[in-house]
């Protein structure tokens, strides 16, 4: 074991790190309390009087009821499609010997497909997409985020079914169980926590979109969460209040989240290359 | 039987091609057309390019992006590496300490960009007071052009140092421990025993955290939209922000696509290079 520097600094050099970390979401949450007076009244690290009249305007004039249940639609119908589609295509890529070197190349493409910033592909999907009329409508962006996302499923879960040993499928199959059976009654079950933390890792950069969702929805009939608070800046007057009850809302499921998979952080953030 | 494994990717291969490989292809053809007001207006040959090439608006926002990635991307990799080396081995409060770091990066960079239009800003902010009780004045940061970039670069440098920190651990606590011991043994101190061992051991992952965050730094656009929208004048305006421009605000769709056909082409140079650092460091981490 090397120590190079004593405990005690170690963790001071630490505190100050979170703190910087953590201290700006305390300002927002601090901000979205305040009431107007009080957010320009100088500097104050709480709120004197807590009021949650931001929030009832958030979620009245400002629609955040809206963005979150077409984020909820958007998210959990283009998560569960990629899910299913991206597994199907993991396990192939797991357990065959496939021609053409697919087993190699098919995971490249993902990688490839994975890596894409959004900017590449917005401007000419939003042309399709006008042609075919789904220009500001959920299933538009159902689609768009379900082949973006079956290419994280497909190399997380190929990875999680690699460490899955096949004798306990292959027994399966002697006791009479077709491929498909034993995926789902054999497989998928020891694959459960790999398949929960797939699923939350797609929901939560599903949920986070923006440039998609901006450049391909204009009203709050399908605009999600992120393209909802980004609303409501760029008025000529900043709304501070809203805004900043705003950002806590569009923060709040994906913290919630994060907590969950903080385990397999890296893992999903390496596409599985640093475990 | 036989063939059922090829069936079960055809589903993935449909959704990902449509939605990624097919607009590729669509940009290529659109970067060859003229559009006017959102309408095509048939095919213009290769002057879409060369309007870019001529576009000293586009060559700022090259070079805006460059010195954002290159400036962003090694502060966040020295920090990372400072702090993942300070933590390095078993440590107490391991679990809170990942939890609250990895909060600025998984929160959606729509909201990173709110947090810090409220810690910027010059009335309500606290930017300015802490500067000004520094006796640094207070600056209205995101007003001023040279302040706007570094404000916008550090921005990044806090969502994204978590990153760097959490892969560089990983491979920090996955090393081998013998040549450091032996190392130790033969009295190296620790920063010859870092440049000799601990770094060429680590490279792998260090290569792959790096040209990851590269290749999605140049996408960055979300926080940039929030906090200034490319300006003042085009002193935040990345690729990404002035091809939506042109795109959404001036409907010149063939011109974007011709920016982003470029942009496409030099990405794919790093994305060829970051599967193979991901691949081997995948291989060599399994092994």
């Amino acid at each position: 074991m090397k120590r190079h520097l004593p405990r005690g600094l170690t963790y001071a050099g630490l505190a100050a790190v979170l703190l910087i970390a953590l201290f700006p979401f305390w300002w927002m949450l601090v901000t979205s309390l305040k009431r107007p007076i009080d957010i320009f009244a100088g500097v104050s690290l709480v709120p004197q009087h807590i009021t949650f009249s931001n929030y009832s305007r958030l979620f009245g004039p400002y629609h955040m009821g809206q963005f979150l249940r077409n984020s909820l639609v958007v998210v959990s119908v283009a998560v569960a499609i990629s899910l299913v589609v991206g597994t199907l295509a993991a396990y192939a890529l797991a357990r065959f010997r496939l021609r053409l070197g697919l087993n190699r190349n098919a995971l490249v493409v993902t990688l490839l497909v994975r890596m894409l910033p959004p900017i590449l592909l917005v401007v000419p999907i939003y042309i399709v997409l006008g042609k075919l009329s789904l220009l500001n409508s959920k299933i538009g962006l159902i689609i768009v985020y379900t082949g973006l996302n079956t290419s994280f499923v497909i190399w997380m879960m190929q990875s999680f079914l690699e460490e899955i040993p096949r004798d306990i499928e292959e027994a399966a199959m002697v006791d009479g169980d077709s491929r498909l059976t034993a995926l789902r009654r054999v497989v998928l079950p020891l694959a459960a926590p790999g398949l929960a933390a797939t699923a939350i890792f797609s929901v939560i950069a599903t949920y986070n979109d923006f440039l998609i969702a901006l450049s391909l929805t204009s009203t709050p009939n399908a605009q999600t969460v992120p393209v909802g608070v980004s609303t409501l800046i760029g008025k000529i007057q900043i709304e501070w209040g809203p805004m900043a009850a705003a950002g806590v809302v569009g923060a709040l499921p994906i913290i919630f989240f994060a907590l969950m998979v903080q385990r397999h952080f890296v893992r999903g953030l390496t596409m599985g290359a640093v475990k | 039987m036989a063939s059922s494994p090829y069936l079960l990717l055809v589903p993935a291969a449909v959704a990902m091609g449509a939605v990624a490989l097919y607009p590729l292809i669509y940009s290529v053809r659109a970067s060859l057309h003229h559009y006017r007001f959102g309408r095509d207006f048939g095919s213009t040959g290769l002057d879409n390019y060369r309007n870019v090439l001529h576009d000293s608006t586009f060559w700022t926002a090259i070079g805006t992006t460059a010195k954002y990635v290159g400036l962003a991307v090694a502060i966040e990799t020295l920090l990372g590496l400072g702090l993942a080396l300070l933590v390095s081995r078993e440590l107490r409060f391991g679990g809170l300490i990942r939890v609250g770091l990895i909060l600025p990066m998984t929160i959606a960079p729509v909201v990173v960009g709110v947090i810090w239009r409220l810690m910027y800003a010059s009335d309500i902010g606290l930017v300015n007071p802490i500067f000004s009780s520094l006796g640094l004045g207070s600056p209205n940061v995101l007003a001023h052009e040279g302040s706007a970039f570094l404000a916008v670069v550090a921005v990044d440098v806090w969502e994204w140092t978590p990153l760097l920190f959490l892969i560089i651990l990983a491979g920090l606590q996955s090393l081998p421990q013998e040549p450091l011991e032996a190392a130790r043994v033969d009295g190296a101190g620790p920063v010859r025993s870092f440049f000799d061992h601990t770094l060429p051991l680590l490279r792998p992952v260090l290569m792959v955290a790096i040209v990851l965050r590269l290749i999605d730094a140049v996408g960055t656009f979300d926080q940039i939209y929030v906090l200034t929208k490319g300006g003042p004048g085009t002193a935040t305006q990345l690729i990404s922000t002035y091809a939506y421009n042109t795109a959404f605000q001036f409907t010149q769709y063939g011109q974007a696509a011709a920016m982003l056909v470029s942009l496409l082409a030099f990405l794919l140079i790093l994305m060829a290079f970051a599967v193979r650092v991901t691949r081997r460091a995948a291989r060599e981490t399994a092994a």
